[in-house]
């Protein structure tokens, strides 16, 4: 044994405290990784959303049901309506509502670098001809009992359906929407708060109640979404974005009178629904598939607000329903604000949940709100005055959206971040979301890329 | 193109992991070399991932900022330990 063995050489207390420091070495990295992997279960949990057994939403007594005719689009549609209440185009810098709506998307082309010219017209027209093809030309969502939104109970099958469970019942439902293209789908009690009381048919006129017009008692509601293209939106608020959105609504229709199609031929009765029959929003939220958000649209994880949302009302309720869920979206959208600076109507409140508007307390200004409901009032008014100045859709505030994103793993990466962060950093990342390019508007960069992006295929 | 970044980038990874660990048995490194070491790689690598995850979206300022915020602190900090690996080993000979 050579000189430099007997240096090496450790005494059997040196081993054993060798062996306690490799040990607790060991010990230390397990437990290091074994709170990583608590920690990524658990933020791989909230991201999926953390299930509320409550609406998310707080109420108060003032809540009443809303009247369809003092819903923006249909109030807008119908020269009845607006000859009735000419105050509220008074409290409103004269704005004629129904005329401005008659004028729009008739304006000559403008400037093609702004996604305006003539081919972006021609793009938002073919966008839009899906789902005005599916809505017997009508040119308005809100329209009620009009083609794939049709109330006739065609194709009802005499047999009814029995499905093993009600969780097989959501599952099969969830699995046709998903062949039939949806991105997210949540089923959920039939909630007369949210739908329309009274309906109005603005096309012909004519209220109409759920009592005595509807054919059926509605039991449950199934929430869909459909995602809209990425580019297209981004160019907001060209006319390109138009495209986005009509194409979003052909899609959803679509997919919601398959769906209608399916229940009925299981012997459920079944209607579609765009943005007719109830206020999408809280039904969404209701169903667990987003979160409400500042811009009035509804958040959902991976798509943002970049979505369509279609409804299918169905007597059909032995379902188990989805519930509500925290997704986060609530707490970063107290801190972001970058769609209400990035509206060109100044429409979208930059304060914090109210019971009420705070843009105004005349009643004539407010006549389009819903009180009662603690969350982000934004004008409607504003945002239909921008459409008209714009001749045509905005999606600014989609567009703006740091929810909005592609699918890249360094996004989804962000959002791990975001429902695990508090408020202060939620500020941090909308200024990083900033200096890194993203969510810019008025861009003609987004415009001439667009144009571009049939090189994809 | 994502994923033949991944596996590129793994490849680096093993690489980089089996270098520092031949150079760890030639010179033993303490906590703050291994920390230095391993953080300035992780940010390198990631700048790199997020740069092509972004060039790939289109989002070019993304990219450059992405390299810039992440590749730019992971080579001060391997600059930092490298200064002071070989800082140290000069203060062991003497």
């Amino acid at each position: 044994m050579d000189e430099n063995n007997i240096e090496n050489e450790q005494t059997p207390e040196e081993e054993q405290d060798n062996s306690r420091r490799n040990f607790l070495k060991f010990g230390a990295v397990g437990a290091g990784v074994a709170a990583a992997a608590v920690a990524g279960i658990e933020i791989a949990q909230r991201m999926e959303g953390v299930p509320l057994d409550h609406f998310p939403l707080p109420m108060n007594e003032n809540y009443v049901r809303i009247d369809q005719r003092n819903q923006v689009n249909t109030y807008c549609n119908s020269k009845k309506l607006n000859d009735a209440h000419p105050e509220r185009a008074k409290a409103f810098n004269n704005f004629n509502f129904h005329e401005k709506k008659l004028g729009f998307y008739r304006g000559p082309y403008r400037d093609h670098a702004e996604g305006q010219g003539q081919i972006d017209r021609a793009l938002a027209s073919a966008g839009f001809f899906g789902a005005t093809s599916q809505l017997d030309y009508t040119f308005s969502m809100d329209t009620i009992d009009e083609g794939v939104g049709s109330w006739k109970q065609t194709m009802l099958s005499k047999d009814k359906y029995q499905f093993d469970s009600p969780k097989d019942a959501t599952m099969s439902i969830k699995s046709a929407a998903k062949l039939f293209g949806a991105v997210r789908c949540g089923i959920t009690a039939r909630d007369e708060r949210w739908d329309y009381d009274p309906l109005y048919d603005s096309k012909n006129d004519k209220m109409l109640t759920w009592e005595d017009d509807f054919p059926f008692v509605p039991k449950s509601v199934i929430v869909v979404m459909v995602e809209m293209d990425y580019e297209a939106i981004a160019t907001a608020p060209s006319w390109i974005t138009d495209a986005a959105t009509g194409e979003g609504y052909g899609r959803a229709m679509k997919l919601a009178g398959q769906l209608t199609v399916f229940l009925r031929q299981l012997g459920y009765q079944a209607v579609a629904a765009m943005n007719d029959l109830s206020v999408s929003a809280p039904y969404a939220v209701a169903a667990g598939i987003g979160e409400s958000a500042r811009n009035g649209s509804i958040i959902t994880p991976e798509f943002g607000p970049r979505v369509r949302i279609a409804k299918i009302y169905t007597d059909l309720e032995d379902v188990e329903y989805t519930p509500p869920r925290d997704y986060g979206v609530a707490s970063f959208c107290l801190n972001c604000m970058r769609c209400a600076d990035s509206c060109p109507g100044e429409a979208i409140t930059h304060g914090p949940p109210t019971w009420e508007p705070t843009y105004s307390t005349d009643p004539d200004a407010i006549w389009q709100a819903s009180n009662g409901v603690l969350k982000f009032h934004n004008d409607s008014r504003k945002c239909f005055q921008f459409w008209t100045e714009n001749d045509g859709g905005c999606a600014a505030c989609i567009a703006s959206c740091p929810y909005n994103k592609p699918d890249f793993w360094h996004h989804r990466l962000v959002d791990a971040q975001n429902v695990i962060a508090p408020g202060p950093v939620h500020s941090f990342m909308r200024e990083m979301d900033i200096l890194f390019g993203y969510g810019k508007i008025n861009d003609p960069i987004r415009i001439v890329k667009f144009w571009k992006t049939g090189d994809q295929i | 193109m994502m994923g033949l970044t991944w596996y590129i980038l793994g490849i680096l990874s093993a690489l980089l992991g089996y270098l520092m660990y031949e150079y760890s048995l030639k010179h033993p490194l303490d906590r703050i070399s291994w920390t230095g070491l391993v953080l300035g790689v992780v940010l390198v690598l990631f700048s790199i991932a997020w740069g092509v995850g972004s060039v790939l979206e289109g989002v070019p300022r993304a990219a450059s900022m992405g390299l810039l915020l992440f590749g730019f602190s992971g080579v001060i900090i391997l600059t930092l330990t490298g200064r002071y690996i070989t800082t140290k080993g000069k203060d062991t000979k003497i």
